[in-house]
């Protein structure tokens, strides 16, 4: 029982990384009609990021947060200025391709940089946690989740309470009427692609924490994203939130559960839960009606 | 009066321009052939004993049998992302079942085939993966199915690395063929005959038309009679069964297969990266696309920091063509279009904000 | 036997009554004009019919065969032919092309050669001939439109089913329009028509089938049907309805 317990609290734990890591993917498709692939690269760049604050200046991982979610605001907001824009009315299929190559260019950038070498953020805290009636509450994943959800918070209230927000979701409802009525599309976008962006930098300072990182360890994360929002559906931050947390419980559970599953195993469940979604419910348990 | 044959097919116009290319792609098959006829005269081991000079030595050889093996997986992919418009991710899931099913049936200790009935018998299993899984995932459309079939290669890579019976990790090794280079080199040239020649007949039939009226507008043609279902998962198929057919001569010429080389995601993307290069929906825009690509990599290549800035050129070559080529090399060697500055700026009015 | 019978057909999104109990007979070789306010589920009744939508209740039989069930594939090659009210031409290719794959598909369903001759008598039917190497992306309004009927014609239907082919055209394209759907019936083709135009409706229609939030309300000659009490009062509304009935005396 207690087992059982613990598994359910750290896949709600690990979920709250995925929760982070989701928000922005979301936002990006859902107004800019865009599957990032390159969503676990600028993830991966916040981790470094915040791996270089922490090594070389000693910078707590979770007081860096803000400075990287700046840097990859930044990014973002030139990544799709300068390319995505160019492509964001053709083919569906090209932005996939684009978004790729982008990525591509991110890991072996990092990877000239920074080596293949495993790097880890170990702030003085962290391995040690709460234990509550035998059921482990690691101080750094409990942060995790919390940050994840401000995040989350931050980015509805931002979307539903400010203007910029307000055009955000105007054109993501409709770009010709949005644009009719004034708004600069390419600034929206690019805007909306930053915010994104400093999202997968918040999560990648997350990451940084829990995991060692190599310039390629971002991958697997943004097929977990696309998972998060196929789980919770398109369009609303809570869905992801939701999404997230369940995609964490249900990943764990299956990994320790379940005899025959384990680590090697994360893609594969990923991807059954992917398909079973598709299958049953195509716009997610929240998603809004198309 | 409009001649009354079929205009061939709807992307190759036999206008001027397509005159221009066929020319052009004349003297590369031409070249091709060429090559492939000497090189048994020309190989180190054969010209030795002949006594003649050694034009064409082994890596030459390897590197034309790899573009013949990317001249089929994007032939392949162009039939289901290019004639078909559902831009599959995932077409590496059927060159590793491919690979993985033509080691099992000539593994000595498994199933023992011949090698050439090893080959033959593989593409079944990517074949029937199509079918059973295209089922489901074609009735996706755009993002939800790319991002599905990138799922699917994934997890399928996954699945295969954690079972016993194929080696696990370790995978598995076919046996060696002896001085088999030219063999494979011929295997593999025809695979890729095979494939140009299945989307050749293809875009002369009443299937290929089908899949090109699905791509323009699916609600339309299945109220002209065009049966989507059946006929994007025959496209699938078909394309698994191609691809399969080139994981399987990979799998013996190479006499080692594993998850990292069966399912590889590198393969992955250049396959669709050749074909939208060269040209996608076009017969030879993707043989085109491969062969320049091919030999880029090929110039490319090398170890460490090498690899990476190639891997850096690859990145910024598909952003490149994704903005300023959208249509394709094809489009220019056709002479539909000249390469200009005009084109570049376009191309950049008709598809950005 | 009629060519098209349906019987109580009905249709539902979510919770809300598309169509309810909606069942009448089209006849071999006569032109049915399908009327009705905005929204009174005309479009929806012609994809029951081509089987884009599946029905909730109720059947439609084709030339004493039931078609409802069927994909929309299948009942193509029965011989249904349908334009869309937003028409869905493929842009990639010229218009002899499209009204080719018409002819290589449904229940004409002919080889790729034999097809390229059909798609030139289709297009000389309509009208576009002199057209026919143009790119779709080219063409006006009207020739869209055109092409939509030719495709459809082009896979030889036994019946056509006209989605507002008229919607839009100024006066002359309408009586243009007019002569092409004359043609087209009278080359042997049943046809159901859905029109807003009323001269379109009284210039060609035999009979007329009204639809009012998704139920039939009158059936008839278009001159009986447009003098119906209930017809007016659907379109325009009880007060002039009432104004009608004053000044009819």
């Amino acid at each position: 029982m207690t087992l059982l317990v613990q598994q359910l609290v750290l896949g709600l734990l690990i979920g709250g990384v995925y929760v982070a890591v989701a928000i922005g993917f979301s936002l990006v498709w859902g107004v800019l009609n865009i599957v990032n692939l390159a969503h676990g690269g600028l993830v991966i760049i916040g981790a470094y990021l915040t791996w270089l604050l922490f090594s070389a200046f000693n910078v707590d991982p979770f007081l860096s947060i803000p400075i990287v979610a700046a840097a990859l605001f930044v990014i973002g907001y030139v990544v799709q200025r300068l390319l995505i824009n160019r492509v964001i009315r053709a083919p569906i299929f090209f932005t996939l391709l684009l978004t790729f190559g982008v990525n591509l260019v991110i890991i072996n950038v990092l990877l000239l940089l920074f080596k293949s070498d495993f790097r880890s953020v170990t702030p003085s805290y962290s391995g040690s946690g709460l234990s509550l009636g035998g059921v482990q509450l690691p101080y750094i994943r409990v942060a995790g989740l919390a940050v994840a959800l401000l995040l989350a918070g931050a980015v509805a209230l931002f979307l539903a309470r400010s203007r910029i927000g307000g055009a955000i979701q105007a054109v993501g409802a409709d770009r010709d009427a949005a644009q009719l009525v004034g708004v600069d599309l390419r600034h929206v976008y690019a805007l909306t692609f930053g915010i994104g962006a400093a999202c997968a930098g918040v999560a990648g300072g997350l990451i940084s924490t829990a995991q060692a990182i190599t310039p390629s360890a971002g991958e697997p994360y943004t097929l977990q994203a696309f998972v998060v929002v196929i789980l919770g559906g398109l369009g609303r931050v809570s869905a992801t939130v939701v999404g997230g947390l369940l995609f964490g419980v249900v990943e764990t559970l299956a990994q320790t559960m379940v005899p025959g599953l384990g680590a090697g195993w994360a893609n594969a469940i990923a991807f059954a839960i992917l398909v079973v979604v598709l299958a049953v419910r195509p716009r997610g348990l929240m998603g809004r009606p198309v | 009066m409009p001649d009354s044959q079929p205009s061939g097919s709807f992307s190759t116009r036999p206008d001027a321009g397509g005159r221009r290319l066929r020319r052009v792609l004349l003297a590369v098959f031409a070249l091709a052939v060429l090559l492939v006829l000497i090189a048994p005269l020309s190989t180190s081991d054969q010209a030795d004993a002949l006594g003649l000079p050694v034009l064409v030595d082994k890596s030459q050889i390897r590197i034309l049998t790899t573009i013949a093996m990317f001249v089929v997986m994007a032939t392949a992919w162009n039939l289901v992302g290019g004639l078909t418009g559902y831009g599959a991710f995932g077409n590496v899931a059927f060159f590793g079942l491919g690979a993985y099913a033509c080691a099992v049936l000539v593994d000595p200790h498994k199933f023992h085939l011949p090698m050439l009935a090893g080959i033959a018998l593989a593409p079944l299993v990517p074949i029937a993966f199509a079918v059973f899984v295209g089922l489901p995932l074609l009735r996706l459309r755009s993002h939800y199915f790319s991002i599905a079939t990138l799922g699917t290669a994934v997890a399928v890579g996954e699945v295969v690395k954690n079972v016993e019976y194929l080696g696990g990790a370790n995978g598995l090794f076919p046996p060696i063929v002896r001085r088999g280079d030219l063999l494979f080199l011929y295997l593999m040239v025809a695979a890729a005959a095979i494939a140009v020649g299945s989307v050749y007949l293809v875009l002369r039939s009443r299937f290929g038309y089908g899949l090109i009226a699905i791509r323009e507008n699916e609600d339309a043609a299945a109220v002209l009679g065009v049966n989507t279902t059946l006929y994007k998962v025959a496209a699938f198929a078909l394309a698994a069964g191609l691809t399969g057919l080139a994981g399987a001569v990979f799998a013996v010429w190479n006499s080692f297969i594993n998850q990292e080389l069966g399912f590889s995601l590198d393969f992955n993307i250049q396959m669709i990266l050749m074909a939208v290069v060269g040209g996608a929906g076009t017969l030879f825009g993707p043989v085109l696309g491969a062969i320049l690509l091919e030999l880029l990599l090929q110039a490319l290549a090398g170890q460490g920091t090498v690899a990476v800035y190639a891997q850096i050129g690859l990145g910024l070559l598909l952003a490149v063509t994704v903005i300023f080529v959208p249509r394709g090399l094809v489009d220019f060697f056709g002479g539909s279009s000249r390469l200009s500055l005009g084109y570049l700026r376009r191309t950049l009015r008709e598809t950005s904000v | 036997m009629a060519l098209l019978s349906l019987a109580h057909v009905n249709k539902r999104f979510g919770g809300v009554s598309a169509l309810t109990d909606v069942g009448f007979q089209v006849e071999q070789g006569e032109i049915l004009g399908l009327i009705g306010p905005n929204g009174a589920g005309k479009t929806t009744l012609l994809n029951c019919i081509s089987g884009v939508f599946p029905l909730d209740g109720g059947s439609i039989h084709f030339a004493g065969q039931r078609i409802s069930g069927l994909p929309p594939h299948r009942i193509a090659r029965l011989g249904i032919g349908r334009t869309f009210q937003v028409v869905k031409p493929f842009l990639s290719m010229t218009v002899r092309e499209n009204a080719a794959v018409g002819a290589l598909f449904g229940a004409s369903n002919l080889q790729p050669r034999q097809a390229f001759q059909a798609a030139d008598d289709v297009l000389e039917l309509v009208g576009m001939a002199a057209k026919s190497g143009n790119p779709v992306g080219s063409l006006t309004i009207p020739d869209r439109k055109r092409l939509e009927v030719a495709r459809a014609l082009a896979t030889k239907p036994r019946l056509l089913l006209l989605d507002e082919v008229m919607a839009g055209l100024n006066a002359v394209e309408v009586d243009e329009a007019l002569d092409m759907v004359r043609t087209v019936h009278q080359s042997g083709v049943t046809i159901v028509l859905i029109e807003h135009v009323m001269k379109v409706v009284v210039g060609l229609c035999q009979r007329v089938v009204v639809l009012n939030f998704g139920q039939p309300l009158a059936a008839g000659t278009p001159e009986e049907v447009l003098r119906d009490e209930r017809v007016i009062e659907a379109y325009l509304g009880e007060k002039y309805a009432a104004r009608v009935r004053r000044a009819g005396g």
